[in-house]
């Protein structure tokens, strides 16, 4: 029993991990005023560059570091989009995650020449447990960021009232630009933790909707660092429950089990909104 | 003049043009690329089959999508409304035994009634909760593919199938075939009437005034006396139905039998698609038609000129993209008061 | 003063276009420091442009501006963060630091310090969102205050604000001239620029059209000047017969400032019964609750059709890339005789809108145009005929006239009267007492939700009604 609850707190970290870097890029980015509709997308990115750079230089430090370049690229592309082009920020984001799902599932093909999972590479292997303590780490940072500094008091004003922060003499799209462009990074640290700390491979579909639990996550959390990692851990905990019960109860559906970290999410969609406020600019372009 | 540039037929060339940049990128040329693509989709009775068999399952999800994206609501689980209508459609015709014709009618209904349920859950969510559709509709894709394997894994197996699949329907079930020696049915026909009705329901009635009001300006919808949260539910309701009609065809007309692979991401696609079809739906028809030709003809390309056929992704993503910017480069352009 | 000293703001041949329209044309203009300018005009006249220039948030096509020192805007519609407090919205970008950190103490202490020099009180703690418009109006001008400005614009200034608050506004912004500030106020509130202002500035059509200095002119002058002719006049009052046609009591709705408390009104057919009030006392509840667009326990009860002119037609009123036969159908779409069976009658939506257009001198292209091309006055105009094209038996004009020009307010206040005329009852809810003044047949004064006191027609006291829209009973 002690055995099996010491597997469940460790699965449970384990299947946060990745949700809460996505989920932290979604709280940066929504407070700031975009709607990162993309963070699934920037997660597969990051998953699939850190293993193509693992594979390349049998360095998963420097894949690590590939994943958050390639997330905060794609970042960029979607702040760019929206900030300069006005384009809608759903449109961004769901355009992100096909280019992203695609782009993986082409360069398996090119880069590997075999398509649905890359071979494995070297990853991070114990050291991983860093990655997890980073986690909860860069949660801390963001709160501390957020309301006790200059910059975070700009990037929660550019999401409530742009137009305030032009009279304010600032440039709120930079300030959108920054936050969309770290939302991005953070997500692409969560892909490279999903390929290569907890694995060591890249496969399609692997972000399996994690990038949308983040979102849901953020929602959960209203909107601030710490809230959103601790919905991360509920809904980790889900996930892990749902292959502890898989292995220990035999007579339960495995196959729907599987949807329990998604019911999880749902459930507390509809049962926070409502009840919480998001940033007045969230979703608004300027 | 400026609707042509800017409308849809633009974003086709646009396609067109980017798929020339992918193949030269992948070291094709793209004379050979366009070639084998052109050939793989278009070359043959049977090619011509398949392409608008893959025209038929993108075309009823972007229906959807669009009837969705017209009221202001951003459903991307139509892949997942698609999946339980074909369950629907899948498990009721396996264990069905009435004539021929009704039973396809009961097919079909099962499908749209699946998909429908599907997408009402997400309806519900919103009207009731204000949930974000968005994130719903996506959780509910997985939700679906999970529940729908965990069937055909067990109670809905068929008892001779070797994957994880229903038992096949009867024949008399099988939609009619339209175009004979493929695997074409009439599902297309029923797709295209589809559009025109829909585009009858968006421009000439009461409801699809109230759809388009409420996703043009909610707020001054509201107050017009639009019930905007039974909209929402409906309007949901509504665009998966479609996408889960558009699953039962899938069923009854191409595969006769439910799989669990039964679509490599329609739903998806179909978002490229009505956007790509500016959320009109006699264009959607015809975007449909462009992409059912790199659906199909993509494998072809693939094995004869080396392009990979993921890539088609790619430019989806990159189309929807280009497509959003060009509509605000557009009204900058045309201008107006600031 | 005003020629020895340096202008402390100087524009020379300011000209701006926007895309089919030249918004200024050709515009010179000096402020001096220690002096009040008023700059007037109408709606379209260019005048906000030209303070945006001024500011610099807006480029010029052509021209110069020359600023000595800092210049500082304030905003009609608030550039506010009511999520923030007070000290995070004033010293929002010009944070005190300790280290990486805000240093709250100091910037406490430094809005404090700011506001007593300027004799303003304010409680730099409180979120913005719960403060009154007032208070509002002063943490947006402690922001501007925090920079020094040599040059203080502002815009509307008094747009939401009560009438004592307008003069404690003004003894702040007279003590803010004297001590060397140079200010100008773009307003339409031409009392106020007789009684406060040294000089004022009249534009029309992108253009400067007059001149002068405030004691050699005057407020029937001025209107004249910007209107270029005569002022247009609203159709006369008739005698009525009352008919019983909205009945309110015990109403309650709504939440915190703007909770309505046991509200109570009577309007009778053949009357325009006025809510005089400052902006934020409950008159949104009121209109959405007689619209049924909030929940509310007590009575409401009406006789025969309602026409609703909404506050904001941008966002409540119009769908602004539908063509004006769509827009002209909203909110009518469901009523028998706009339909046939399922379908929309468009023959009849396009006859329709073709009467609106003429009786209420809607200036478009086409009915198919999007209406977003239209001016703001005719795009009133579209939302006034509607709501009044179908002769409905109760009228809700919430700001009728808000934000366009005095030619198409005078139609729509014309419209009203006619409407009361015919016998219809007329509920004029407006933030603009001279409005209500001018058309009402009975005022009710609306304070933080409640009725604070009612007025005929004969008994009009304009004073009295100030006070008691600030609260004074």
């Amino acid at each position: 029993m002690t055995a099996l609850l010491v597997t469940l707190i460790v699965l449970t970290l384990i299947k946060s991990t990745p949700i809460i870097y996505a989920a932290l890029g979604g709280v940066i980015s929504e407070r700031s005023g975009v709607i990162n509709i993309g963070l699934e997308g920037m997660m597969a990115a990051g998953a699939f560059v850190a293993v193509a750079v693992s594979f390349a230089t049998h360095s998963p430090v420097a894949g690590v570091l590939a994943g958050i370049a390639a997330g905060a690229c794609f970042g960029y592309l979607l702040a760019f989009a929206s900030t300069r082009f006005k384009v809608d920020q759903i449109v961004a984001g769901t355009g992100i995650n096909l280019i992203c799902a695609g782009g993986a599932a082409y360069g398996l093909v090119v880069l590997f020449n075999q398509p649905g999972a890359s071979p494995q590479v070297a990853s991070l292997g114990t050291r991983y447990w860093i990655m997890i303590a980073g986690a909860f780490v860069i949660a801390l940072f963001l709160q501390w960021l957020l309301y006790r500094t200059p910059w975070g008091l700009r990037i929660r004003a550019s999401g409530e009232n742009p137009s305030a922060v032009v009279s304010a003499g600032l440039d709120p799209l930079l300030l959108r630009t920054y936050a969309v462009v770290i939302s991005g990074a953070l997500a692409g640290l969560g892909g490279a933790f999903l390929s290569i700390g907890e694995l060591n491979l890249y496969s399609d579909g692997m972000t399996a909707g994690r990038g949308f639990i983040a979102l849901a996550a953020v929602i959960f959390g209203r909107w601030n660092p710490l809230g959103a990692t601790a919905a991360c851990v509920v809904f980790g905990f889900f996930e892990a429950l749902q292959y502890v019960l898989q292995g220990e109860v035999a007579w339960l559906p495995a196959n729907a089990l599987q949807a329990l970290p998604y019911i999880a999410a749902l459930i507390a969609l509809a049962g926070v909104t409502g009840r919480v406020r998001a940033p007045a600019a969230d979703g608004v372009p300027f | 003049m400026k609707r042509t540039l800017t409308g849809p037929v633009g974003a086709i060339v646009l396609i067109v043009v980017l798929m020339a940049l992918a193949m030269l990128v992948a070291g094709v040329s793209p004379v050979d690329g366009f070639r084998a693509l052109i050939v793989g989709a278009l070359g043959g009775r049977n090619e011509i089959g398949e392409t608008l068999v893959a025209t038929t399952a993108l075309l009823f999800p972007a229906l959807g999508i669009c009837l969705a994206f017209r009221a202001g609501l951003f459903n991307i689980g139509a892949e997942g409304q698609l999946l339980v209508g074909a369950l629907c459609a899948g498990a009721i015709g396996a264990v069905l035994t009435i004539p021929g014709p009704f039973g396809i009618i009961v097919l079909l209904v099962a499908g749209a009634i699946g998909g429908g349920a599907w997408g009402a859950i997400a309806g519900w969510m919103k009207a009731r909760f204000g949930a974000n559709e968005i994130i719903a509709t996506l959780m509910l894709n997985f939700v679906a593919a999970y529940f729908a394997l965990e069937l055909v894994s067990g109670p809905l197996r068929g008892p001779l199938a070797a994957g994880a699949e229903t038992a096949w329907l009867d024949p008399k079930y099988w939609l009619p075939t339209l175009l004979p020696g493929t695997r074409l049915s009439i599902a297309l026909v029923l797709a295209a009437v589809l559009a025109v009705f829909l585009q009858w329901v968006f421009t000439r009635t009461v409801f699809g005034y109230d759809l388009r009001a409420s996703g043009e300006a909610p707020e001054a919808a509201r107050r017009s006396g639009i019930n905007i949260a039974k909209l929402t539910w409906l309007a949901l309701t509504l665009s998966g139905a479609i996408a889960g009609l558009g699953g039962a065809t899938i069923v009854t007309g191409e595969l006769h039998r439910f799989n669990t692979q039964l679509s490599p991401g329609y739903g998806f696609t179909a978002i490229a698609v009505a956007l790509v079809g500016d959320l009109q739906p006699l264009w959607i028809c015809l975007a449909a038609f462009g992409f059912g030709i790199l659906e199909s003809g993509g494998l072809a390309m693939q094995a004869s000129a080396q392009v990979p056929k993921d890539a088609i992704h790619v430019i989806e993503g990159l189309i929807i993209f280009v497509l959003a910017a060009r509509r605000y480069v557009a009204t900058r352009v045309e201008g107006g008061p600031v | 003063m005003i020629g020895r000293e340096e202008p402390a703001l100087s524009l020379r041949g300011i000209r701006k276009t926007f895309p089919g329209v030249v918004a200024v044309d050709g515009v010179d203009l000096e402020l001096y420091p220690g002096e009040i300018q008023a700059l007037v005009g109408e709606n379209g006249a260019g005048k906000s442009t030209l303070a945006a220039i001024a500011f610099g948030e807006l480029q010029p096509d052509d021209g110069e501006v020359i600023a000595r020192g800092a210049v500082g805007l304030v905003h009609q519609h608030f550039e506010l963060i009511g999520r923030l407090r007070v000290w995070q919205n004033v010293l929002l970008g010009r944070e005190p630091r300790r280290g990486w950190q805000i240093d709250a103490a100091a910037a406490r202490a430094r809005v404090l310090e700011i506001a007593a020099r300027y004799g303003l009180e304010i409680d730099p703690d409180a979120f913005v969102e719960t403060l009154p418009i007032g208070v509002q109006q002063r943490v947006e001008l402690l922001r501007e205050l925090d920079r020094e400005p040599a040059v203080l614009l502002l815009d509307e200034p008094t747009a939401a604000l009560a009438p004592a608050e307008i003069e404690r506004f003004f003894t702040t912004i007279v003590q803010l001239a004297q001590h060397g500030t140079a200010i100008m106020i773009v307003t339409h509130k031409l009392q106020e620029v007789i009684a406060y202002a040294n000089r004022v500035t009249v534009m029309r059509h992108g253009k400067i059209v007059a001149r002068a200095l405030t004691r050699e002119t005057s407020v029937e002058a001025i209107a004249r000047a910007m209107v270029g002719g005569e002022v247009p006049a609203v159709v006369e009052r008739a005698a009525t017969q009352l008919v019983p046609t909205l009945h309110v009591k015990d109403l309650v709705a709504g939440s915190g400032a703007t909770q309505l408390n046991n509200f109570f009104l009577d309007v009778r057919g053949g009357e325009i019964v006025g809510i005089a009030g400052v902006e934020g006392n409950g008159q949104t509840t009121l209109a959405d609750a007689l619209t049924g667009m909030c929940e509310y326990t007590g009575v409401i009860e009406r006789r025969g059709t309602l026409g609703v002119i909404p506050q904001d037609r941008h966002l409540e009123a119009l769908v602004m890339n539908w063509s004006l036969v769509d827009n002209a159908l909203l909110g009518r779409q469901h009523r028998k005789a706009a339909r046939r069976g399922l379908t929309l009658d468009r023959e009849r939506a396009r006859h329709d809108t073709q009467n609106i257009r003429e009786r209420f001198d809607v200036r478009a292209a086409s009915l198919d145009v999007a209406v977003r091309t239209l001016s703001g006055g005719n795009q009133q105009k579209l939302v006034v005929g509607r709501a009044l094209i179908d002769g409905p038996d109760l009228v809700l004009a919430y700001n009728p006239t808000r934000g366009i020009d005095i030619g198409a307010g005078a139609l729509v206040q014309s419209r009203l009267m006619e409407a009361r005329n015919r016998g219809a009852a007329v509920l004029l809810i407006s933030f603009e007492l001279d409005e209500i003044l001018a058309l009402a047949d009975h005022v009710i004064v609306m304070y933080r939700g409640a009725v604070l006191g009612s007025f005929d027609r004969a008994q009009f006291d304009r004073a009295e009604i100030g006070r008691m829209m600030a609260g004074s009973q």
